[in-house]
């Protein structure tokens, strides 16, 4: 039994991160209808930006929290106004593909700006274990979990009661009408990317606390993508919940089948659902697809 | 009359093919300048690797410009990046050839990249040191222009497996690999110390490349009860197992292999690397010889190389020297042939970095002599084990 809730505590902390990873993706093509192939290397860059914070600034907790915050919030902006702003109009096809570019870039600039090595991310917390009934977990593991769940409630309230919120629900579902009833489409999507840098950076700083940093972080990204598809593309909380899903059939196949089925068990998992909702658990039915 | 134009003929044809490529290119050398050309990972994941070497042949290089250069011209190095994409890695070999016409190649990406760049290699008939990635095709069968500094990967896993099984007999065995040609070799290896040693092995993994939460997997080698741990992951990979184990409060005698046998990685591991063995051919940094490198070292590169220097500088420093020694003894007008010559006459040449390097006819793989280290977490260094 305890081999079981090891796995599923274990399961939970990284399925959260990926959730956190997801939403992002979900925030950004539910307000503008595309999918961001950056993801990833976005959450990668924030995390990196936390760690320079950490060690160049300052190792305050407040400070690199803030600071990354920041950081992620004009990484955001700055991608959706001089990389997406121009591809407005253009075919859903060659966004994706800049975002595909983009990907590239950030990931290179990971070498350029900082270095190969791999770096810990030391806030003076998340890295200390605690023995839960036998059980050890990393206090970061347990702090993701809670944040993940806490930013659930947080959208969901957001896209329901805020103007904004409800602002880009109305610029998701028809971006015309949207706009004759005086919704500047341009903000709406410009929050969108700065949200989505914000929320996947999260997870971002959160793995690199309870693992390390490293180049090949962007890769979370890969594994955040079938939570997103998995919880619904569109469906914001519906991300977030199918990145737990994730994480936990990732690790219970790990643990219980070989842990060489651990990386593939999230993609068979989708594969069987998507046959039976292919717009996801959450997502609505109608989906453009890429 | 015939007979004589026939016999001149063959002669010339002859000659022609003894010297033909070398005498008729003789790329990458002016009066002034010998051009080296290499092709590394500077990007992407094994960057790591990739920026280190070359930072070894640039000391090495420095070191030859400041006494003068090879016979009085001053050495020019070129360097492309490939991102460890092997069609990059192809590419990027043709282009400093072919475009930048450089006189000698060295280095040169990962395993997977420089077999699928052999062909080039061959083809192009330019003489080659390559340094970062010691697999066995490289050199088997000996190609004539191609020559490997290093040690093969099955022969390293195999000592620190041997090592690891005198020291711990009748201990539970568990091992993890990568799911590529790098864990089939370190499975190889570690299967051949099984079968010969009888090894009660209880946990065998496999994880995918990339994998980076090895939660699942760690908690399996606990249940299984191994007490003799091979992480044979590379550089991130073995930070998240130790880290791992160290959550589930189990500390297995543990052995790593040298592509993760650098100094920042214990900071990572923190307390829960303090004590693994590593097996090596190049010397640690901590050892007289490794402290003599990096002052050697300090005033020839800038400080943010200084700071990427790691074992792979090592290596990649051996390998510049040995090929610039070569093209040196080939005096004043150094050609291709001559080189690949010289080159297969190295015998027992220092570095100071490794044993002596020697290859020989048909000899195209230098086969350093390994030893094995253990991580001392309190000087964040690897340590030789007597």
């Amino acid at each position: 039994m305890q081999y079981l809730i090891q796995l599923l505590i274990s399961g939970l902390a990284i399925g959260a991160i990926y959730g956190l990873i997801a939403m992002g993706f979900a925030v950004i093509y539910k307000s503008t209808g595309l999918v961001n192939f950056a993801q990833g290397e976005m959450t990668m860059i924030t995390a990196y930006i936390a760690w320079t914070i950490s060690t160049t600034v300052s190792g305050n907790v407040f400070v690199v929290a803030v600071g990354a915050i920041l950081a992620a919030v004009l990484l955001g902006l700055v991608i959706e106004r001089l990389v997406m702003r121009p591809m407005l109009g253009e075919p859903v096809f060659a966004t994706v593909m800049v975002t595909i570019g983009l990907a590239v870039i950030l990931r290179s600039a990971i070498n350029f700006i900082w270095d190969a090595y791999p770096h810990g991310l030391d806030i003076g917390m998340g890295r200390g274990i605690v023995h839960l009934g036998g059980i050890g977990v990393r206090t970061g593991q347990i702090a993701v979990i809670v944040t993940l769940l806490a930013l659930l409630a947080a959208i969901w309230a957001f896209f329901r009661y805020s103007k904004v919120g409800v602002a880009m629900r109305a610029v998701a579902a028809d971006d015309r009408t949207a706009l004759l009833m005086g919704i500047s489409a341009t903000k709406v999507h410009a929050l969108a990317w700065a949200a989505s840098s914000v929320i996947a950076g999260i997870g971002g700083v959160f793995f690199a606390l309870s693992y390390d940093l490293s180049p090949a972080m962007f890769q979370l990204g890969l594994k955040a993508f079938p939570a997103t598809i998995l919880g619904g593309l569109d469906a914001v909380l519906g991300s977030g919940l199918g990145g737990l899903l994730i994480g936990i059939t990732e690790n219970l196949a790990g643990g219980y089948v070989g842990s060489g089925m651990k990386e593939v068990a999230g993609f068979a998992m989708i594969i069987v659902v998507l046959m039976i909702r292919p717009f996801g658990i959450f997502g609505e039915r109608d989906i453009e697809r890429v | 009359m015939i007979r004589h134009l026939a016999a001149a003929s063959l002669l010339l044809s002859t000659a022609c093919l003894a010297i033909g490529p070398a005498a008729a290119a003789d790329p990458g050398i002016t009066d002034t300048e010998i051009l080296i050309g290499d092709v590394e990972p500077l990007t992407g994941p094994p960057a790591l690797l990739g920026v280190a070497a070359s930072i070894g042949h640039k000391i090495a290089i420095a070191e030859a410009n400041a006494a003068g250069g090879i016979n009085g011209r001053k050495i020019k190095y070129v360097l492309e990046d490939d991102g460890y994409v092997t069609a990059r890695t192809i590419q990027g070999v043709k282009k400093v050839i072919d475009v930048d016409k450089v006189f000698a190649m060295i280095g040169i990406s990962g395993s997977g990249q420089s077999i699928a760049v052999m062909p080039v290699l061959e083809k192009s008939g330019i003489p080659s040191v390559i340094d970062v990635a010691p697999v066995k095709f490289l050199w088997e069968p000996p190609r004539k222009n191609v020559f490997v500094v290093g040690q093969s990967y099955e022969e390293g896993i195999i000592h620190l497996v041997n090592f690891l099984a005198d020291k711990n007999p009748g201990k539970k065995w568990g091992l993890i690999t990568q799911d590529d040609d790098y864990g089939i070799t370190v499975r190889d290896g570690f299967d051949t110390v099984v079968k010969a040693k009888k090894l009660n092995v209880v946990y065998s993994g496999n994880y995918k490349k990339g994998q980076q939460d090895f939660s699942s997997d760690m908690l399996q080698l606990k249940d299984s009860g191994a007490e003799v741990f091979l992480a044979g992951g590379i550089i991130s990979e073995n930070i998240a197992m130790m880290k791992e184990l160290e959550k589930l409060s189990i500390k297995p005698v543990t052995g790593i292999f040298w592509p993760g046998r650098i100094e920042p990685v214990l900071k990572l591991m923190g307390p829960a690397g303090d004590g693994i063995y590593a097996v090596d051919y190049v010397e640690p940094f901590a050892g007289e010889a490794g402290k003599a490198f990096l002052e050697k070292a300090k005033p020839l590169v800038s400080e943010a190389e200084f700071k990427g220097i790691n074992r792979y500088t090592m290596t990649g420093y051996a390998a510049a020297k040995v090929l610039i020694a070569a093209i040196e003894r080939c005096g004043k007008q150094p050609t291709w042939a001559c080189t690949i010559a010289e080159l297969e006459k190295t015998r027992n040449v220092e570095t100071g970095v490794m044993a002596p390097i020697s290859f020989g006819p048909g000899v195209r793989f230098s086969n350093q002599k390994l030893q094995i280290m253990q991580a001392d977490t309190a000087t964040l260094s690897f340590k030789p084990v007597q």
